[in-house]
């Protein structure tokens, strides 16, 4: 079992970065010796929020960065996910009705819906003019 | 991602190949509306070599199956991974959306 310092790194705000983001976490699976259903379930919540944040934190055209800083205890990986945009708790948001039938199924909220499903834990903060999201999954190892 | 889309008699049917999110919606959108307008009725999208899916893949596969249903169409979706399978399950997809093991089994449905 391997254990590590935090890993940090930076995306820009730009959706072309979700490339990065997931060879990023591919070598954050690697380093810590992830299961691949974690590292998938992981990947599909960053994946989620980093493209909410792209899509509407930013009203201006200039470039900004998203952080992404993540530490693993043995059992428990802890992403934090850190954007200078307007300020959104999705932990907020209303979860769609599900299960729906098709004429009544609407995508909005979807992508939050997934990560609150797949994620153990997700806490919101707006700190000094930045959004930090706090994600946490146990680590089942097989 | 790679789209291969083949025709066998009255069936359309698209193999996905590597991810599926908000970078690639855009191009497997395109080519299965564009089926579904030139008329297409039988759609089966095959996930077999499919490795990663996101709410942009979802959203894609939803308004093409509301389409495809106005003209009387059905599209089957078949050879899901299991962690492709759990986020169409906890979209609540599941519940409309026939999900099968084979591409046999989906060609059967027809």
């Amino acid at each position: 079992m391997n254990t590590s310092g935090p890993i940090s790194f930076e995306l820009r705000n730009h959706l072309s970065e979700l490339a990065t983001l997931c060879e990023k976490m591919e070598a954050v699976g690697q380093t810590l010796g992830l299961p691949r259903r974690c590292l998938f379930e992981v990947n599909l919540a960053l994946d989620e929020l980093f493209t909410n944040i792209i899509s509407y934190g930013f009203q201006d055209q200039s470039e900004h960065f998203i952080r992404v800083r993540v530490s693993a205890a043995p059992d428990m990986l802890t992403v934090v996910l850190e954007d200078d945009g307007v300020a959104f708790n999705p932990v907020e948001r209303i979860p769609p009705d599900l299960p729906c039938t098709l004429d009544e199924c609407k995508v909005g909220g979807l992508g939050i819906h997934l990560v609150k499903n797949l994620m153990d834990e997700v806490t919101y903060e707006r700190r000094a003019g930045t959004n930090v999201l706090t994600l946490k999954k146990t680590i089942e190892r097989s | 991602m790679e789209i291969v889309e083949l025709k066998e008699g009255a069936v359309n049917t698209f193999k996905l190949q590597g991810r599926l999110d908000s970078n690639t919606s855009q191009s497997f959108e395109k080519r299965l509306m564009d089926a579904i307008s030139d008329g297409a009725k039988n759609v089966i999208i095959d996930f077999k070599e499919l490795d990663y899916i996101s709410s942009a893949g979802l959203r894609v596969i939803l308004k093409a199956t509301k389409t495809i249903k106005r003209q009387d169409g059905k599209i089957m979706l078949c050879s899901m991974q299991d962690y492709v399978k759990e986020v169409f399950e906890i979209a609540g997809f599941d519940s409309f959306l026939p999900i099968v093991p084979t591409p046999e089994d989906a060609f059967k449905a027809f």
